[in-house]
């Protein structure tokens, strides 16, 4: 998987307020359906390449049961940059499936 | 820092409880503890790569790294001494001699000379008319002129070699080391005394001399005491007074130690005739000025000096060498042809190192493929032999300036009297120098085995009983490697035999005379009162009756001791001094000044011929009727025959001589009488050059410029009638005592053996065989190293194959063919194409060889045999140690 698109991914879920990393890493597998299949240890390396880029930032709360946990949340400048990224990301997309599109009407 | 401190630390938490929460989900959906826990692993992927990617986007981690691959590799080394003591010491041999020769060239070619803007000294040659590439001494007074025409000079001085004087008045009779320079020759320089002053502008040598002394003189002969100034002593007979003290290690400028330096004046009319060029002029540039507009100014300047002075100066021109390149630019060639030469000796070194560090990377082929199985990067490993290699080759540079040092002092012991000795030293330029070769023997020995290391297919390695297999390339590499070893061994044994050679040819050579039991000593008389007198109004000098008297006196009474057969005097033994001249055939007409027949010369005393051995081949030799008022006499030499009387009978010829530079002719014709044989007057490896002799009873009362000296100066030669053993201590005490006798001032001194003398004059070529004999040693024990470790390597690797050899009943001869046949095969590759190298690089030294041509077949066979049967001895050892395999042994290994 592209790394800028995990990154994205971590963005969007941070998206619905700070949680830790199990659950983040849960979310992208449920929200992606499980077509981007990600080996969760991959997870860190984003998170950590994030908090140093001041995307995101962290806290150390309790975890559910009552153990200590970092929290990742996402900062101001985080926001802006989904809003950008996320923007992009639907022109490209959008741009791929209308190259994508008539061609399937013709298989069709 | 501290914020990606923070990070990382909790970044282990982090993970585990990661893992902990996926494994209590798993449990909670149903599995066992052991199956969730495994399933909660395999699905966050590996922790340690996910741990290093994070400490990658931290940053800092090539240092981090670097510190933990310099401990890794640290480790490495230690756990496997023999390989790094080997490695080590190989690398620093190469490194320390490279570093040695380097020094030797920093200091004479690189290192500015001590003295201020070096780089704007240069020294003004003269070149005769017919001659345009020989660099004469110009005449003293022309510095006068050249001061007052030019606007490219600062300033101007001029100065002599060092010649030894006796001096008086200081304790017992002894002798110094003088220069005589020209007051501006200190300003030029740029050189301030440290006490007193140097000469003034009118200062010169006359009746009294102002001198200025070295420190090393003021310290060994005044304690350097401060109150030396105006203290006098004789020099040669003339009174001296101490002006001046100039600093420590001022010795312009051949690192020859200097005790004072003596006044000439250029503007005395002594010099008015210019006819003297016995000086080295040496000028500073102004600023700014370059080498080509001086050497322009100075094109037109002798164009002036020809019109004002046609008799000295018609046709002679002016050439600038910058100082440095004048005094050390002949020792660029050999300098450079050396360093080639230990460069050799490294790149053994570093395919020694690069074999013996492949031989390893192949016997850990396992761990590499498990850490590259574990995530590590390909660069990651290419990084971290690295880091190993480059450990070694500090270590070995660390050990190499070690060696630097002890090779230095090799260096100078093997070169006695070496200039500038005191120059070579391990300084910042050198060890930069060090520093660079180290990180090239690292690009060179250990990048090939690294890349080889962390090569794709290393999942093979893993596999069982594939390295038994897969010598194939790896081995192909190796051979190679030895093969490029014994091939630059042998062009360095090549050398090293053409010298010896050389020096074999050079013993050979017959010198025209017999230099066993004979003992040699210089007796110079001093130029003062009661010898010479200045003829007043021109450079002309009187010796009085008093010099015949001693001459004739200290060879009767020398002749006269026990145990000597003969003695005779001479200006100079052979290959240590001679003087030059020209001369005219009395009754033919005069030969044009630009051809006139040039020949060698010295005065002999009429016991010489006998005492040297020197062969009559005709005539007679000069004997004791020959006098003053008897016709002057001469023996000349066979090459003097040859070239000036062909085919004619050269007795009864008498011939007008003229010293050499002079323009004016002897009073008396010599007539000749007797034809001596050849005597190698100018070294053993020079060919035979006209020469004569004249008697020392018959010479002009009256001498010209410096020539007196050479009437003064001169060798006793004293013939043994027993054995000559070292210096025969008593009769060196007996004629020092008849000397002592005849004059108390006067000093004894280079007492030796004419064989001494005979060795000495072939130092240079000793010299080199030597230091090539040392390269070549090196090469080839370095050599020896890497054949022995590639077939040992081979046999270890092939003791499975052996042992169901010698299961299936192989003999042992069988076994040793097999291991034979790989290093013979290898050395002989070597040796051809080491054959090939030799042949090309050995006209390199071509100049240094006498007596045998860079691609003589004999040494090149010598050498192609002794290298064969070397690399046989250091295959065989190994090869042996293979048929003592025990077949059920080997079998069952592994």
């Amino acid at each position: 998987m592209l790394q800028g698109t995990l990154d994205l991914l971590i963005l969007r879920t941070l998206l619905w307020g700070p949680t830790h990393g199990h659950a983040i890493a849960k979310t992208i597998e449920r929200n992606s359906a499980a077509v981007l299949q990600v080996e969760q240890g991959s997870l860190y390396p984003a998170l950590h390449r994030l908090i140093k880029r001041g995307l995101i930032s962290f806290e150390t709360g309790t975890s559910e049961n009552n153990r200590r946990a970092k929290y990742y949340r996402l900062t101001p400048k985080g926001r802006r940059r989904l809003h950008v990224e996320t923007t992009k990301w639907d022109k490209l997309a959008g741009a791929i499936a209308r190259i994508l599109r008539p061609a399937e009407e013709k298989v069709d | 820092m501290s914020r990606r401190k923070k990070m990382l630390g909790e970044l282990d938490d982090d993970v585990r409880q990661h893992i902990e929460i996926e494994t209590r989900e798993n449990i909670e959906s149903g599995m066992t503890p052991e199956e969730a826990h495994y399933a909660a692993l395999r699905k966050f992927g590996n922790p340690a790569l996910v741990k290093e990617q994070v400490r990658d986007v931290w940053g800092w981690t090539w240092l981090e790294r670097f510190l933990q691959d310099l401990r890794f590799g640290w480790r490495q080394l230690r756990r496997s001494p023999g390989f790094t003591v080997v490695a080590v010491l190989s690398l620093a041999l190469g490194i320390g001699a490279n570093s040695t020769i380097f020094s030797v060239i920093d200091a004479l070619l690189y290192r500015p000379l001590p003295y201020e803007h070096p780089g704007r000294l240069v020294v003004i040659w003269a070149t005769e008319p017919g001659h345009p590439d020989q660099n004469e001494a110009p005449p003293i007074a022309e510095s006068v002129d050249w001061s007052k025409q030019n606007d490219v000079f600062e300033k101007i001085g001029l100065t002599s070699f060092n010649s030894t004087e006796p001096a008086a008045g200081l304790g017992a009779p002894q002798l110094i080391e003088s220069q005589a320079v020209t007051p501006a020759f200190f300003d030029v320089l740029g050189v301030k005394p440290i006490l007193g002053r140097v000469f003034l502008a009118q200062e010169a040598q006359d009746r009294a001399q102002t001198v200025v002394i070295s420190d090393r003189f003021w310290k060994s002969h005044f304690n350097r005491d401060p109150k030396v100034l105006g203290k006098s002593f004789r020099i040669s007979g003339v009174v001296s007074t101490i002006v001046g003290v100039m600093p420590p290690g001022f010795a312009p400028f051949y690192g020859q130690p200097t005790d004072l330096w003596e006044p000439i004046n250029p503007q005395s009319a002594r010099y008015s005739k210019r006819i003297d060029h016995w000086l080295m002029p040496v000028a500073r540039l102004k600023a700014g000025v370059t080498l080509q507009q001086a050497q322009a100014e100075m094109n037109v300047i002798p164009r002036r000096l020809a019109r004002a002075y046609p008799a000295t100066n018609k046709g002679v021109g002016k050439r600038l060498v910058p100082l440095q390149k004048e005094l050390f630019g002949e020792t660029r060639g050999p300098l450079y042809m050396l360093l080639g030469a230990v460069g050799f000796v490294l790149l053994i070194a570093c395919v020694n190192v690069a074999n013996l560090l492949q031989s390893r990377t192949e016997g850990r082929r396992k761990e590499y493929a498990l850490r590259a199985s574990l995530g590590a990067g390909r660069k990651r490993l290419v990084q971290q032999l690295l880091v190993e290699s480059g450990l070694l080759a500090m270590l070995a540079g660390a050990f190499g300036v070690l060696l630097t040092f002890a090779g230095i002092r090799v260096f100078l012991a093997l070169a006695e009297g070496f200039p500038l000795a005191d120059r070579i030293t391990v300084n910042g330029p050198v060890l930069e120098f060090t520093l660079a070769v180290s990180i090239l023997t690292v690009l060179l020995f250990g990048l090939a085995p690294a890349l080889r290391a962390s090569s794709p297919n290393l999942d093979r390695a893993l596999r069982e009983g594939e390295r038994r297999t897969a010598a194939g390339s790896r081995g192909v590499a190796r051979h190679g490697l030895v093969i490029c070893e014994v091939a630059l061994a042998m062009v360095l044994l090549v050398g090293a035999g053409l010298m010896i050679n050389t020096m074999l040819h050079l013993q050979r050579v017959d010198p025209g005379f017999d230099p066993n039991d004979v003992l040699a000593m210089a007796v110079n008389l001093p130029e003062g009162r009661k010898y010479v007198e200045r003829v007043p109004g021109g450079d002309w000098e009187k010796w009085h009756p008093a010099v015949n008297v001693f001459h004739q006196q200290l060879l009767e009474r020398v002749a006269a001791l026990p145990g000597v057969e003969s003695a005779g005097f001479v200006s100079g033994v052979p290959t240590r001094w001679a003087d030059h001249g020209s001369f005219s055939v009395v009754g033919q007409p005069p030969p044009s000044p630009d051809h006139r027949p040039q020949t060698a010369y010295t005065e002999a005393s009429p016991g010489y011929f006998r005492t040297m051995r020197i062969p009559l081949i005709k005539g007679r030799y000069l004997d004791e009727r020959d006098t003053e008022s008897t016709p002057w006499v001469i023996d000349v030499s066979e090459a003097f025959v040859r070239r000036y009387f062909p085919n004619q009978d050269p007795i009864g010829k008498a011939i007008l001589m003229r010293y050499g530079g002079y323009e004016v002719d002897e009073v008396r014709p010599r007539e000749i009488v007797g034809v001596v044989g050849d005597v190698k007057q100018f070294g053993l490896g020079g060919p035979p050059t006209p020469f004569l002799y004249t008697s020392y009873f018959q010479q002009p009362v009256a001498l010209i410029g410096g020539r007196i000296a050479d009437h003064l100066r001169g060798d006793l030669v004293v013939r043994t009638t027993t054995n000559l053993h070292a210096e025969e201590p008593e009769l060196v005490a007996a004629a020092k005592k008849i000397v002592a006798g005849l004059d108390p001032d006067l000093p004894v001194t280079g007492v030796t053996s004419l064989n001494q003398v005979m060795e000495d004059s072939i130092g240079d070529y000793r010299f080199l065989m030597q230091l090539l004999g040392i390269f070549a040693s090196m090469a080839l024990l370095l050599a020896v190293i890497g054949i022995y470790g590639v077939i040992s390597y081979f046999v270890a690797d092939r003791t499975h194959e052996i042992g169901i050899r010698v299961a299936l009943g192989a003999q042992r001869a069988d076994v040793l063919r097999l291991i034979a046949r790989l290093g013979l095969t290898l050395s002989s590759l070597g040796v051809a194409i080491g054959l090939g190298l030799a042949f090309g690089l050995t006209r390199l030294i071509a100049g240094a060889l006498f007596g045998v041509k860079p691609a003589d077949p004999v040494t090149y066979a010598a050498v192609a045999v002794s290298l064969m049967a070397v690399a046989f001895l250091a295959s065989y050892i190994p090869a042996h140690r293979a048929t003592t395999v025990d077949p059920m042994v080997a079998l069952r290994h592994e």
